[in-house]
C-alpha cells in the first residue's frame, strides 16, 4: 500500500548493546545485588559418586538439589562446584569420571532482602516461595539458563554464562524496579 | 440532561464528583462510576457505530461481554488504547474517551449509508463480491473495507509505560471473585494452602455488587480476604487463559484505574500462576434475545439494567420495558421498580409465568403481557417505542418507553474451562453448555457451572413475528454486525457446521469470541437445520478471554532487554576500535575494522591481504565448545561424527563432520583430542545449543552405557585466531611452554602451555588457509591476550579482521560454512567432503542414510565454485542458476548462489554455488539471470588459492 503515513516511533533509547555488567552493587527497595568475585567452578559427571568423591578428595551431596560444601547436585549424575578462586581438582585421567574446568564460563550475582525470592520469581518459573535454603537447582530465569541457590531465607545466588549476564543483571534490576 | 441518576442507590460516592470528556464533550460523574454508567446517568445512549452497517450502538451489557460500546482511552502521547468496552473502563478524573468507527462524528456518519444499503451486504458479502479484478484487493478493496469497517485505531507512537511480569504458585486459584468464588477463596484458606483469587472487575463481588441484600455479606467478606496472609486477591486481573497442568495466565491492571499524573510503577502486570487446584467460578453471561430492532441504543440486557440501576444508581431509561423469556427478567424488573425505575410492563413470550411472580408483578403495579414479543422497536439512535404482538397474531400495540430490557436466559462462562480442555454437555434446562469433565485438578462452581437458580425460562430462536426473519435487523452478533438472517442464509447456502457457518458468517468471530452470541447462532442453525443443538456442533473458545495489551504480554522484554545480546570479552576493543558488528545466533561480531572513511569492501580487501600476506587477528571465542571427557569419549566420537576418531593421537586435531540420522550435514567443526580421555571439540557458532543437544540426546537414549560426558565449554575460553605468514613470529614472544616450530607442532595440533604467562590451549588449525594458530584461554584473560597480541603483532603489520573478511579467506579455500553453504539438504558428497566419510568405519549416524537410492543417484546438488566471465562482476548470494537463459519463464533452475565475494588476493569475484550435478558441469558455462541482466559464469573447482594447501605448512 503506498503512502502510509511513515509511524512516528522514536528510536530506542537503549538496547542490548548498552548492557554491560555492574560497576557497582544495586541496592533499592530492601533488595541488594551484587557481583560475586571470580571464583573456581568444575562440572563434575560420573555414574559413580563415590568414585567421583575419592577422586577429587571432597565429599558430594546426595540428593538432586542439594548442597555441600560448595558442591551442588544437578543430576543424577552431574555436580557443580563452586569453590575458592584458585583452587583446583584433579582431573581423574583414564577413571570413568569427567572433571572440567568452567571457572570462567560463568558469572555469580548474590541477590539479597526480604524481597529476594519474589525477585527471582518475576522471571523464575520454579515455585521459589517454596524453595528451601540450602537447595540449588539449574532453571531458567525468563529465557536464560541460570544456576539458583537459596542459601539462606533472604539471600539467593545465581549463576548464568559470562554473556547473558549483562542481561540477567539489567533484567533483575529492572524487576526489582517493578 | 442528568435525570437518569437515580436519588439513592448504588455503591457510588456520591459526595465525590468526577469530571471526564467523551467526543470532546465534558461530563460529570461520581466516583465508583464506569464509563458506561457515567455516560448513562448523563443521558448518554449512543456509544458507538457498528462494524459493518455503521448502525447507532449502546451498551448492550455491564461486563465484558459488552459488544458494541468500544472507546479509545486517550492517556496522553503514546497512551492511547482503542477498543476498551465502555462498561470496563474505570472513571477518574480528567478520563478522556472517544467514540470509534464513526466519520465526521457519531451522531451523523456517512457510513451509515451501509445501513441502507444493508440488504446488499449478506453473510459472505465480501468473498463473493471482492474477488475480481484480483489486483484491486490490495489496492483499492482491502484499503477502502478497512477504513470503512472498522474498530479503534491503533497507536503510533512508542508506548512509553513499562509492565511487570511475574510466575506465581499457589494450591488453589479461584478465578471469579462472585459470591460463589469468594466461598470457594474462603473455604480453601482454612487450610493454610496457598490461595490466590482473581477477579477482573474494580471491585469483587460479582452478582453480588447489583444486589444490595449481600453487600453487608460482601463487605464482611473480603475484609476475611484481606486479613488471610496465605489468600492473596487479585483485583482488576483478569485471567486470560488456562493452559495445560493448570498453568493460567491473568493480566492485572494496575495504573489505568487512576489519572495519568498519579500513575506510578509499571501499567500492567502479567500473572503467570501454577496451581495444584483450579476453581473456576466465572459466572454467567445473560443472553439477548433475537428481534427487529434489538440494537436499537436503549436495547440491553436486563442484567445491565440492573446493574445500572443498584450498583451504580443510575436509572438505565425513564420509561422502561422489559421483554423476558426467563424469570431472571421478572426478578430484575422487580429489583429496578423497588429502586425507582419506572417499569413500562414487562411482555414475557409464555403463557405459564410462576403466580409468584405475577403477583409480584402485580403488587408492583406492573402490566404484563404474557405469550406476547417485542415485533419492533421505534427511534433510532435512542428507544421511543416498542411495538409487541401475541404470538402469532398481527395484533400490535406500541408501548412508549425510553429503554427495553432483554432477558434471554443464561449462558455460562465456561471459557477457561474450554482452554484447559475440559468438555461440555449441553443442557436443556439452562438451554446452554455446562462443564462436563476434564482431566486436570480443575472445578467449576456457581452459574458457570450451572449451579445456580434464578428461576427457569424458555430458549427461543428468534421471538415470533408477523415480519419475515429475512426483513428484520434482528442481530445476532452484535460486534461483527450478524444478523438472524445471515445465519439461516448460510444454511441455506449449504453450510451446516457451526464451525463452517460462524466463519461464513463471523459469528462469534469477533473480539469479545461471541460471549453474548454465540448460542443464539447456534438455536437458530439448529432450528434452520432442524438438528439438535448438539448436533451442529460447537466452535472452541481461544485464549486471550478479553483483548488485551502486547504490552502485558511483553513484559520487560523490549528495549534493551528485548533478548539478550551476547558479546565476547573482546567485544569492548572491538568498538573502542571502530569495528562494524553483525548479529550471528544471539551473538553480535566484529564485521569489518573500517579505517578512516573506508567502505566494507575496501576495509575487507585491506584485511583479507594483510592475513594473506602478512598477519591477522581475528576474535574466534563465539564458536561452540564441548569438553567430551571419559574413557569412551573416542568411541563416542566416532559413533557421531562421519571419519575416523580412534585412531586420532592426544596432541592432534581433525576435522569432523555431523551430520543428521537423514545424511545431510547439520554442522562440523575442527577438534582436538587433549588426552586418550578427553576431547575439546568446537562446532559453529550457531550450532553449539543444537550439537549438544543433538549429543546429549544421542548419548542419553541411544548409548547410555558408553562412559562419557559432555560439557560445555563455549564461554569458558576466548578464541583468538591469529592467521597468516607471520603468525608464528607474532606469538612466538608471548608463548612459553610450547615449541612453535613446524616440526614440533604442525598443522591440526594441539597444545598446551602459557600465553602471556596464562595457561592456553594453542590450537595450531586455519581457516584462511595460511599459517595459523587457535589461541583458546580462559575468559577473564581473553581481553588482556588480545590487546598483548595486537601489540606484539604491530611490529609485523597485524590487522584485527571481521567475519566478513573470514568469511572472504575460507571462500578463496573453498571451506564451507555449514548453513551458507548447506541448507539441510547436502550430503558429504553433494558438499565436495567425501574425503571426510570414514569408508571403513561399522556405523555413524547418518551412515545408512548414505546408501539411499536417491542420495547415491545422479542429479543432486553439488557445490562447486564459480568464476564469472567479467571478472568484476560479484554474483548475488541466493541467486538462481540456469543452464539457458533464453527458455521462456518459468525457466529450469539448477541451483543457487551460496557465497559470493571480490578477492583483493586474486583481483577478481569468486562464488560457491549448490548446482545439480555440478561436479560433472566443471568447465562449462552457466547463467545467473538478474533483474540488470544475465550473467555468465564458469562452473570449477571449490578451491580458488592454493589448491596444494602449501601455505598452511609455512
Amino acid at each position: 500500500m503506498p503512502d502510509a503515513a511513515t509511524p512516528d516511533i522514536a528510536p530506542l533509547a537503549v538496547t542490548a548493546a548498552d548492557l554491560h555488567l555492574p560497576t557497582q552493587p544495586f541496592s533499592a527497595a530492601g533488595l541488594h545485588l551484587e557481583l560475586v568475585p571470580a571464583q573456581a567452578r568444575y562440572s563434575l559427571r560420573a555414574r559413580d559418586a563415590g568414585l567421583l568423591a575419592a577422586t577429587i578428595g571432597r565429599a558430594l551431596p546426595d540428593r538432586i538439589g542439594d548442597t555441600l560444601d560448595g558442591v551442588i547436585k544437578l543430576g543424577p549424575d552431574e555436580w557443580l562446584a563452586l569453590l575458592p578462586a584458585g583452587a583446583t581438582l584433579p582431573l581423574g585421567e583414564g577413571l570413568p569420571v569427567s572433571v572440567v574446568d568452567v571457572s570462567a564460563r560463568a558469572v555469580g550475582f548474590t541477590i539479597t532482602g526480604p524481597g529476594a525470592a519474589a525477585l527471582i520469581a518475576t522471571g523464575c518459573p520454579l515455585d521459589v516461595e517454596r524453595m528451601a535454603p540450602g537447595r540449588a537447582t539449574r532453571t531458567l530465569f525468563e529465557t536464560v539458563e541460570i544456576v539458583l541457590w537459596r542459601q539462606s531465607e533472604t539471600a539467593f545466588r545465581v549463576d548464568c554464562w559470562r554473556s547473558f549476564a549483562p542481561w540477567l543483571w539489567a533484567a533483575l534490576v529492572a524487576g526489582a524496579q517493578g | 440532561m442528568s435525570g437518569y441518576r437515580l436519588p439513592t442507590g448504588g455503591r457510588v460516592d456520591r459526595a465525590k464528583s468526577v469530571s471526564f470528556s467523551f467526543d470532546g464533550q465534558s461530563y460529570t460523574g461520581l466516583a465508583g462510576d464506569n464509563l458506561a454508567s457515567a455516560l448513562v446517568a448523563n443521558g448518554v445512549t449512543l456509544f458507538g457505530r457498528s462494524f459493518k452497517y455503521h448502525r447507532p450502538r449502546g451498551i448492550l451489557g455491564m461486563g465484558s461481554e459488552e459488544p458494541n460500546a468500544l472507546v479509545t482511552v486517550d492517556r496522553g502521547p503514546g497512551r492511547t488504547t482503542p477498543n476498551l468496552r465502555a462498561p470496563s473502563v474505570p472513571l477518574h478524573s480528567g478520563l478522556v474517551a472517544s467514540s470509534q468507527n464513526r466519520f465526521p462524528s457519531l451522531k451523523f456518519d456517512l457510513g451509515a449509508v451501509n445501513d441502507k444499503l444493508g440488504a446488499f451486504f449478506p453473510a459472505g458479502f465480501y468473498n463473493k463480491t471482492f474477488m475480481w479484478p484480483r489486483s484491486a484487493w490490495e489496492k483499492l478493496y482491502e484499503p477502502a473495507i478497512r477504513q470503512m469497517a472498522g474498530l479503534g485505531d491503533s497507536p503510533t507512537s512508542r508506548d512509553p509505560d513499562h509492565y511487570a511480569s511475574t510466575y506465581a504458585h499457589c494450591e488453589v486459584l479461584v478465578v471469579g471473585a462472585g459470591p460463589a468464588g469468594i466461598e470457594a477463596a474462603l473455604a480453601a484458606a482454612q487450610s493454610g494452602d496457598r490461595v490466590i483469587l482473581v477477579d477482573e472487575q474494580e471491585e469483587i463481588g460479582g452478582g453480588a455488587l447489583a444486589d444490595p441484600a449481600q453487600w453487608a455479606w460482601l463487605t464482611d467478606a473480603r475484609a476475611q480476604l484481606l486479613a488471610l496472609s496465605n489468600v492473596q486477591l487479585l483485583e482488576r486481573t483478569t485471567a486470560i487463559a488456562h493452559l495445560h497442568q493448570n498453568f493460567v495466565v491473568a493480566v492485572q491492571r494496575l495504573t489505568d484505574h487512576v489519572a495519568p499524573a498519579q500513575a506510578q510503577g509499571a501499567r500492567e502486570k502479567l500473572w503467570r500462576i501454577r496451581a495444584a487446584r483450579v476453581v473456576l467460578a466465572q459466572g454467567a453471561i445473560e443472553r439477548p434475545l433475537v428481534f427487529d430492532g434489538n440494537d436499537v441504543p436503549g436495547v440491553m440486557l436486563a442484567s445491565a439494567g440492573r446493574s445500572l440501576a443498584l450498583r451504580f444508581g443510575v436509572a438505565p431509561g425513564h420509561a422502561v420495558a422489559v421483554m423476558a423469556t426467563h424469570d431472571s427478567g421478572w426478578h430484575d424488573a422487580l429489583a429496578l421498580a423497588k429502586a425507582g425505575v419506572h417499569i413500562v410492563a414487562i411482555i414475557d413470550v409464555r403463557d405459564d409465568v410462576s403466580s409468584d411472580l405475577l403477583d409480584a408483578a402485580g403488587a408492583a403495579g406492573i402490566a404484563v403481557h404474557l405469550n406476547h414479543a417485542v415485533i419492533g422497536v421505534g427511534g433510532r439512535h435512542a428507544v421511543k417505542s416498542v411495538t409487541i404482538a401475541a404470538a402469532g397474531s398481527s395484533a400490535a400495540r406500541t408501548l412508549s418507553c425510553d429503554c427495553l430490557l432483554m432477558a434471554g436466559g443464561w449462558t455460562p462462562t465456561v471459557h477457561l474451562w474450554s482452554h484447559a480442555k475440559g468438555s461440555l454437555r449441553w443442557d436443556a434446562d439452562w438451554a446452554a453448555y455446562l462443564p462436563d469433565s476434564i482431566d486436570d485438578n480443575v472445578i467449576a462452581v456457581g452459574g458457570g457451572a450451572g449451579a445456580w437458580n434464578y428461576g427457569s425460562g424458555v430458549a427461543v430462536s428468534n421471538l415470533p413475528s408477523p415480519k419475515p426473519v429475512h426483513q428484520q435487523k434482528a442481530f445476532v452478533d452484535f460486534q461483527n454486525d450478524v444478523k438472524a438472517r445471515d445465519i439461516r442464509l448460510a444454511v441455506q447456502e449449504g453450510f451446516r457446521s457451526i464451525e463452517h457457518i460462524k466463519r461464513y458468517t463471523t459469528n462469534g468471530m469477533a473480539t469479545d469470541q461471541g460471549k453474548t452470541s454465540n448460542i443464539n447462532g447456534l438455536q437458530i442453525a439448529s432450528e434452520v437445520l432442524s438438528k439438535p443443538v448438539t448436533a451442529v456442533g460447537l466452535t472452541t473458545f481461544r485464549p486471550p478471554y478479553t483483548p488485551q495489551t502486547f504490552g502485558a504480554l511483553m513484559g520487560h522484554h523490549k528495549d534493551a532487554l528485548f533478548q539478550p545480546l551476547r558479546r565476547t570479552v573482546i567485544d569492548d576493543w572491538a568498538v573502542a576500535n571502530g569495528a562494524v558488528f553483525e548479529n550471528v545466533a544471539q551473538w553480535r561480531r566484529a564485521r569489518y575494522f573500517p579505517q578512516g572513511s573506508e567502505t566494507m569492501d575496501q576495509a575487507v580487501a585491506r584485511e583479507c591481504l594483510a592475513v594473506r600476506e602478512r598477519v591477522g587477528m581475528f576474535d574466534a571465542s563465539t564458536l561452540g565448545k564441548i569438553e567430551v571427557v571419559g574413557p569412551d569419549a573416542a568411541e563416542f566420537l566416532n559413533r557421531m561424527y562421519t571419519n575416523p576418531w580412534k585412531s586420532l593421537e592426544p596432541g592432534r586435531c581433525r576435522y569432523g563432520l555431523l551430520l543428521r540420522e537423514d545424511g545431510f550435514i547439520v554442522d562440523d567443526g575442527v577438534s582436538a583430542r587433549l588426552a586418550p580421555d578427553r576431547f575439546h571439540l568446537t562446532t559453529t557458532t550457531g550450532g553449539a545449543a543444537r550439537v549438544l543437544g543433538m549429543m546429549e540426546d544421542y548419548l542419553q537414549t541411544e548409548w547410555s552405557d558408553l562412559d562419557v560426558w559432555l560439557t560445555s565449554t563455549t564461554e569458558q575460553y576466548a578464541v583468538i585466531a591469529v592467521q597468516g605468514p607471520l603468525a608464528r613470529a607474532v606469538i612466538a614472544p608471548l608463548v612459553a611452554g610450547i615449541d612453535l616450530s613446524h616440526e614440533a607442532f604442525p598443522h591440526m595440533a594441539v597444545r598446551e602451555g602459557t600465553i602471556c604467562g596464562v595457561p592456553t590451549r594453542l590450537f595450531r588449525v586455519s581457516f584462511t588457509g595460511e599459517l595459523g594458530f587457535e589461541v583458546n584461554v580462559a575468559a577473564e584473560h581473553g581481553l588482556a591476550v588480545w590487546q598483548a597480541i595486537h601489540e606484539a603483532g604491530q611490529a609485523h603489520g597485524i590487522v584485527p579482521y571481521g567475519t566478513e573478511t573470514m568469511h572472504v579467506l575460507r571462500a578463496e579455500k573453498g571451506y564451507i560454512i555449514v548453513g551458507q553453504d548447506t541448507d539441510g539438504t547436502l550430503t558429504p558428497d553433494d558438499a565436495g567432503l567425501g574425503w571426510a566419510v570414514g569408508k571403513k568405519k561399522p556405523d555413524f549416524v547418518g551412515k545408512r542414510s548414505l546408501a539411499r537410492p536417491d542420495i547415491v543417484g545422479a542429479g543432486r546438488k553439488q557445490l562447486v565454485g564459480l568464476l564469472t566471465k567479467d571478472p568484476q562482476v560479484v554474483l548475488e548470494e541466493g541467486a538462481q542458476i540456469v543452464a539457458d537463459p533464453a527458455q521462456p519463464v518459468p525457466m529450469t533452475m539448477l541451483g543457487h548462489v551460496t557465497s559470493s565475494y571480490h578477492s583483493a588476493t586474486l583481483g577478481r569475484s569468486i562464488a560457491l554455488a549448490m548446482l545439480v550435478d555440478g561436479r560433472a558441469k566443471l568447465g562449462e558455462t552457466i547463467y545467473v539471470p538478474m533483474p540488470g541482466g544475465t550473467i555468465a559464469a564458469e562452473v570449477t573447482g571449490m578451491v580458488f588459492l592454493d589448491p596444494k594447501g602449501s601455505r598452511l605448512d609455512a
